[in-house]
């Protein structure tokens, strides 16, 4: 199954990865084993994604940059609007890191 | 609270399940489970310090609970009993460490010398960050005794390491901190690092579809080294580019096109705020840009938010409007220059017309 590092840079992900990169240190765990744990939390978290979370975001703002690359989308938004069902919010600049959703399927 | 609660479950699944999964490879390596319930713990931690999550955490099955009856961890110990502490070496688990049933139902601060937690007692009782400033940790309350909290919270973030002891299997095998095993480290730093550096490659800019001025474009066309497994941070080399076939009206990129922004703040503004997401399709209508995005996870607001798609609007401002992108009392101040120059125009017509029909009317007399 093919999966994405993105979410590697997810709060989840952050802390998972600074977990791993202590204990590699200290000795306890082995730099592959830790590799595969990353790889079981991208399945992981891409699945939860997909069958777990039902909410939908709608967001505007003026878009400062974007960029194609590797198949993966960048886009810095300004003055960015976010509206879910619940709660409304608004930042000033916003960085969207988007991956084809087609590769996952393939 | 910084997470909402669906996230916060959604991110607690996510552990458990890699917890779960990664079980067997772990045991297939000769790994000690305890240091899996190290990784749980340790993960969860972080997660609460930063309140991505919040506890109490509620599991399915609990790894290993000591005490009949499953409740979390009992702080009172009796003391009359020969003490056969599995728990003291027992690796801490976030439920541990934060203990969801006596929050409720704080225990009174016990008498000096007669506490019954002495023996848990740490040299350094003060030292501890509080997480409550985040918000994300509701149950450390700020007015709960002291030695109860200096009993739960032994491994903050600030001695992480020294507070978990490695792992001592019963082979008796201690890891070795120099030597081997620093060889083995630096391959994973490395690795790590050189993630870090192909992953965003802020001043590449490839444009894979040359403008050609029509109302609308799709970038959706699958571009995509297909076959093998493709992963987003390690991506696969670019496909040369026919730079320079094309014969388009645009002129090549050049420092010109730089915004001053991105001067300001280095190659790419840092942001704080952050996306990431699997894009469905991405589409442009002259300056108006509509992606529909899916499986996505925001911070925004030091807030974690999933969502399973998202609709994008964004409106690229064009640089012949740059006038609109002024703040609104800097394009007043212009607008009042440009009526002062009107005057000053329409002043000096005036004055060359009258001087003009002074001359004449003069010429006219004479």
């Amino acid at each position: 199954m093919a999966t994405f590092e993105l979410y590697r840079r997810s709060t989840i992900g952050m802390c998972l990865t600074e977990t791993l990169d202590e204990m590699v240190s200290n000795g306890t765990l082995s730099p592959e084993i830790a590799i595969q744990v990353l790889v079981q939390f991208d399945k992981s978290m891409t699945e939860a994604l997909e069958n777990q979370v039902k909410s939908k975001v709608s967001v505007k703002g003026h878009l400062h940059t974007y960029r194609f690359c590797d198949n993966v989308w960048t886009f810095i938004l300004q003055d960015a609007v976010f509206k879910n069902e619940e709660c409304q919010e608004t930042v000033g600049r916003v960085k969207i890191v988007a991956c084809d959703s087609k590769l996952l399927t393939q | 609270m910084a997470a909402t609660t669906t996230t916060s479950a959604v991110y607690i699944n996510v552990i458990e399940d890699v917890i779960n999964k990664v079980r067997e490879e772990f045991l297939q390596s000769g790994v000690d489970e305890g240091v899996l319930s190290q990784l749980q713990a340790l993960w969860e931690h972080k997660m609460m310090e930063c309140g991505a999550i919040c506890g109490p955490i509620e599991r399915s099955s609990l790894p290993k609970q000591p005490g009949p009856g499953g409740s979390a961890i009992t702080p009172v110990h009796d003391l009359n009993v020969p003490y056969e502490g599995p728990e003291e070496y027992e690796t801490p688990t976030a439920d541990m460490l934060f203990p969801p049933t006596p929050l409720q139902t704080p225990i009174q601060t016990p008498l000096p010398g007669t506490s019954e937690h002495s023996m848990y007692h740490l040299p350094t009782p003060s030292d501890y960050p509080t997480p409550q400033d985040s918000g994300g940790v509701p149950e450390v309350k700020p007015g709960r005794p002291s030695p109860y909290m200096d009993f739960f919270v032994v491994p903050s973030g600030k001695r992480k390491r020294e507070d978990f002891p490695p792992q001592v299997p019963g082979s008796g095998y201690i890891p070795q901190q120099d030597g081997a095993g620093d060889a083995t480290y630096d391959v994973f730093q490395s690795e790590l690092a050189h993630k870090e550096i192909i992953g965003p490659l802020p001043h590449l800019y490839i444009w894979l579809y040359p403008y050609q001025g029509v109302a609308s474009e799709d970038y959706n066309t699958v571009n995509t080294p297909a076959g093998h497994e493709l992963h987003a941070g390690t991506p696969a080399v670019v496909a040369p580019i026919e730079a320079g076939d094309d014969d388009d009206d645009e002129p090549p990129l050049n420092e010109n096109d730089d915004d001053d922004l991105d001067d300001v703040e280095g190659e790419e503004p840092n942001t704080q705020h952050l996306v990431l997401a699997q894009f469905d399709k991405v589409t442009r209508t002259k300056s108006r840009w509509k992606c529909t995005l899916k499986d996505g996870i925001m911070h925004i607001n030091s807030k974690d938010i999933l969502f399973t798609k998202q609709n994008f609007l964004g409106h690229r401002r064009s640089p012949e409007r740059t006038h609109s992108i002024l703040p609104t009392d800097e394009a007043e101040a212009r607008e009042v220059n440009a009526l002062w120059f009107m005057f000053l125009i329409a002043g000096l017509g005036i004055r060359g017309w009258m001087v003009v029909h002074t001359r004449r009317a003069f010429l006219g007399h004479t």
